[in-house]
């Protein structure tokens, strides 16, 4: 039997994708242009999941996911599971380019099919495990609509699929799921519908929910810039446990917003630039642990990098995920929690 | 034998029927006289340039490669080639310098062995013309930009600048509607140039943002850069009335990133014009399948060699120790660095290419610090038989400065640029001479296949403000 149990505090994770070897983007690509099969690709998703596994529980991590190495991108992965979305599969020429896709009509109730996903997860480590789905608000921006009377209505139904498919995994073992909706911060003022329909999306999951927003990663580069402040008040009605946010890169002066708003929510705390080749030292983020711990308790605390590691090198993103644990580790001993 | 006639996409290139025929009679006598001929491949450009470092006819052959025939080919520039009997001449004697047992070539002296074009000594002559360009206007008494073909750079042209300002105040003002305007405005421009297109562009942005009641020109920050110190002199006297918005940054354009990491993300506009054509450039061949380096390597015809020698009272025997002194010190290696000013114009002038044809087994051996998948693929894309440019110096600057850009921001390239590899097929791209400097077409089509895999998309459109110019216009930004 698995123990997944945590540390008491600060327990570490990878937001959701682990670095991308560049033979395995080579190898998607290639299966785009039709040079190898989808059971060939399958195989090799399944080599480079374990590896990722084995990555991060070689790196210390207390909580483990699939590294999301299966996934075009965090849209694509999704919508060509949609029924009723059409995609233009000549629309794309490297794998983690967006396809164009367009919804013509009602968007039909169907599962997207990721509790395998999980299972295989869970099969492969011992380690507790979050499982991660991209939020519909996210889903609605890369979609041309061309039947819904407006986004929020696309929204409202993908929300209603992506329900079932998060009970589905609830079903199927999940206990730790995290939303991604990285496109709050390029349409702040999207946000009303937004967490409605997140809400939506959520409505009797039995799991623990993270809610991660950034200002975007695509390629390894923000898409956006500016300031979380546009997530409040709004936010607070998100039916959620933790939101999950970038800071490395950015500073940590807008922690003072948890403060600012009572924000009742765990924090995933971002400590790891995912856009900077260059590793932190173990001190440092233990510094930004404790600029943090300033705001919020330790019990209120989880400690990852800023975004997924997709586009770090794999040795470096090996030695900052070891940083980081270890600057937890630090920070857990100074507070007599180790 | 394969006969490639690119001067007929030129409309500037006259009638060539004759100096075609002179060629091809060449071609007939050599096979009377026993010599292979039947694999060769023959070139007809058109060079636009007044000067190149081609000779009328040049004759070029492969080596390495393994068991197979070699490359054999001669290229004719028509240009220089108007004379059909001394062309017919000048292509016999290239045949018989591609037969298996050539006799000895024309005397010549060789400033270098064969290299990559890219590390040939011409790159050398080019940069000391950028730092010595004072030097070398005050002597000939007329600026950098008189050799330009329409004689003023298309850089400060006011339609263009206008236009690129108002899209950056639009820009600036979305970004202020959604509440994300920084709150300082980075505008980089690489390569000061005279500093007339920074003067123009402060100045209209100034009143634009001033008419519609906005704070941006306080917020501006203008780093204008280059690696050449004079230039930045120069530019300088025409930003004066901006002085406390603009900052001379010396800038290695082939890596701004590496002066300027502090600014990652952050610049909201990127401008570069005419630059990516002067950097150094290595060139690719493929011939029935194989893909070739070219290397080159710089050389004067003896005889000339000894009348520049013998005008600037050198000995024979020292022209090369004079080159070299010229090329670490400057004019001033000379006692009248005047005189020196006017041995370097003669003998560049007279500077040459030979050209050979190296097998790559990898093409990794040619594309250092290039992504040799993005080239495999740009180059898969491109008709059979093709000869280009790699833009190794211009690839790299692009690619080293687009993490400066913010995620809103845009980077702008106006410059000579292939934008189909078809093209290469369809005339001469360089290199070509402009007073002291060097300039290359860039290979676009490379940059935008670059700038793809980074996550950027890359737009051409022709340079709209000046009739007949040859220039188009780079637009990137980040995807969508």
């Amino acid at each position: 039997m698995a123990d997944r149990s945590l540390p008491a505090i600060l327990p570490t994770a990878v937001v959701g994708s682990y670095s991308m070897p560049g033979w395995l983007e080579r190898i998607k690509t290639d299966f785009f242009l039709r040079r190898i099969s989808a059971h060939e690709l399958d195989e090799i998703h399944d080599a480079v999941t374990k590896a990722a596994i084995k990555d991060q529980e070689m790196a210390g991590l207390d909580i483990v996911t699939d590294g999301e190495l299966r996934r075009d991108n965090l849209v694509d992965y999704f919508l060509v599971r949609l029924p009723g979305v059409q995609v233009d599969h000549a629309s794309k020429r490297f794998y983690y380019d967006f396809y164009d896709a367009a919804v013509r009509g009602k968007i039909p109730t169907a599962p997207l099919r990721l509790t395998p996903d999980l299972q295989f997860l869970l099969r492969n480590t011992e380690r507790a495990v979050k499982f991660t789905v991209t939020g519909p608000h996210c889903l609605t921006k890369r979609l041309r609509n061309e039947h819904y009377a407006s986004e929020p209505a696309l929204a409202l139904d993908l929300a209603r699929i992506l329900n079932l498919e998060l009970r589905e995994l609830v079903r199927a073992g999940a206990t730790y799921l995290q939303i991604d909706e990285p496109y709050y911060s390029g349409f702040p003022e999207d946000l009303e519908w937004g967490v409605r329909v997140l809400n939506t999306m959520l409505e009797g999951v039995e799991a623990k929910i993270g809610l991660h927003i950034c200002f975007g990663n695509r390629y390894g580069k923000p898409t956006w810039e500016g300031s979380y402040r546009y997530l409040f008040p709004r936010i607070l009605e998100a039916q959620v446990h933790q939101l999950t946010l970038e800071f490395a890169r950015r500073g940590y002066e807008e922690l003072a917003l948890f403060r600012e708003w009572k924000c009742p929510f765990e924090l995933g705390l971002g400590v790891i630039d995912v856009k900077s080749p260059e590793v932190e030292s173990p001190a440092t983020v233990a510094q930004r642990i404790q600029a943090a711990l300033a705001v919020l308790p330790a019990e209120r605390l989880y400690v990852n990098p800023d975004c997924g590691l997709l586009h770090v090198p794999q040795d470096v993103a090996f030695r900052k995920l070891g940083a980081m644990v270890e600057g937890a580790a630090m920070v857990r001993r100074e507070l007599g929690a180790a | 034998m394969l006969i490639e006639l690119g001067y007929l996409h030129n409309p500037k290139a006259p009638p060539a029927d004759a100096a075609v025929t002179a060629v091809l009679r060449a071609v007939e006598r050599c096979r009377a006289d026993g010599l292979p001929v039947a694999d060769l491949r023959l070139y007809f450009d058109w060079c636009q340039y007044r000067q190149t470092f081609r000779e009328p006819v040049v004759a070029r052959a492969s080596v390495g490669g393994g068991p197979g025939p070699a490359v054999r080919e001669m290229a004719v520039d028509l240009r220089q080639a108007a004379d059909t009997e001394s062309l017919e001449a000048l292509a016999r004697a290239a045949l018989r310098q591609l037969a298996p047992e050539a006799p000895p070539g024309p005397a010549r002296l060789y400033l270098e062995e064969f290299a990559p074009l890219r590390a040939s000594i011409i790159w050398r002559f080019n940069a000391l013309y950028w730092r010595e360009i004072e030097h070398w206007e005050r002597t000939f008494r007329r600026g950098f930009e008189a050799a330009l073909p329409g004689g003023k750079s298309d850089a400060s042209n006011p339609a263009q600048v206008e236009e690129a300002v108002q899209q950056f105040f639009d820009g600036l003002r979305t970004l202020e509607k959604r509440g994300t305007l920084p709150p300082e405005l980075f505008v980089l421009e690489i390569g000061a140039g005279t500093g007339e297109r920074a003067g123009l562009w402060l100045d209209r942005f100034r009143d634009l943002a001033d008419s519609h009641g906005k704070d941006y020109y306080g917020r501006v920050r203008f780093l204008l850069s280059d690696y050449s110190m004079p230039m930045l002199e120069r530019a300088h006297g025409n930003v004066l009335h901006h002085a406390d918005k603009v900052s001379f940054i010396a800038l290695d354009a082939l890596d701004p990133l590496k002066t300027l990491a502090f600014l990652r993300y952050k610049i909201l506009a990127v401008h570069l014009s005419n630059l990516y054509d002067n950097l150094p450039t290595d060139e690719v061949a493929r011939r029935d399948g194989r893909l070739y380096l070219v290397e080159g390597r710089a050389y004067v015809e003896d005889e000339a060699a000894a009348a520049v020698a013998e005008r600037y009272g050198l000995p024979a025997d020292g022209l090369r120790r004079q080159i070299e002194l010229l090329l670490r010190i400057g004019p001033d290696a000379f006692p009248d660095p005047t005189a020196g000013v006017e041995f370097w114009r003669d003998l560049w002038r007279l500077v040459r290419l030979e050209e050979r044809y190296v097998a790559l087994e990898e093409l990794e051996e040619a594309v250092t610090g290039l992504d040799p998948e993005v080239v495999t693929d740009c180059l898969a894309s491109a008709p059979g038989e093709l000869r280009c440019h790699l833009s190794n110096g211009a690839l790299r600057s692009f690619v080293r400065t687009l993490p400066l850009l913010h995620p809103k921001g845009t980077l702008q390239v106006q410059d000579l640029f292939v934008t189909d590899l078809a093209d290469y097929r369809r005339g001469f791209r360089g290199p070509g001479k402009l007073d002291g400097s060097i300039v290359n077409w860039v290979n676009g089509a490379l940059l935008r296949a670059a700038a793809d895999r980074l996550g950027y998309r890359v737009e051409y459109t022709p340079f709209r403000y000046r009739p007949g110019s040859a220039i188009t216009v780079l637009t990137t930004s980040l995807k969508e």
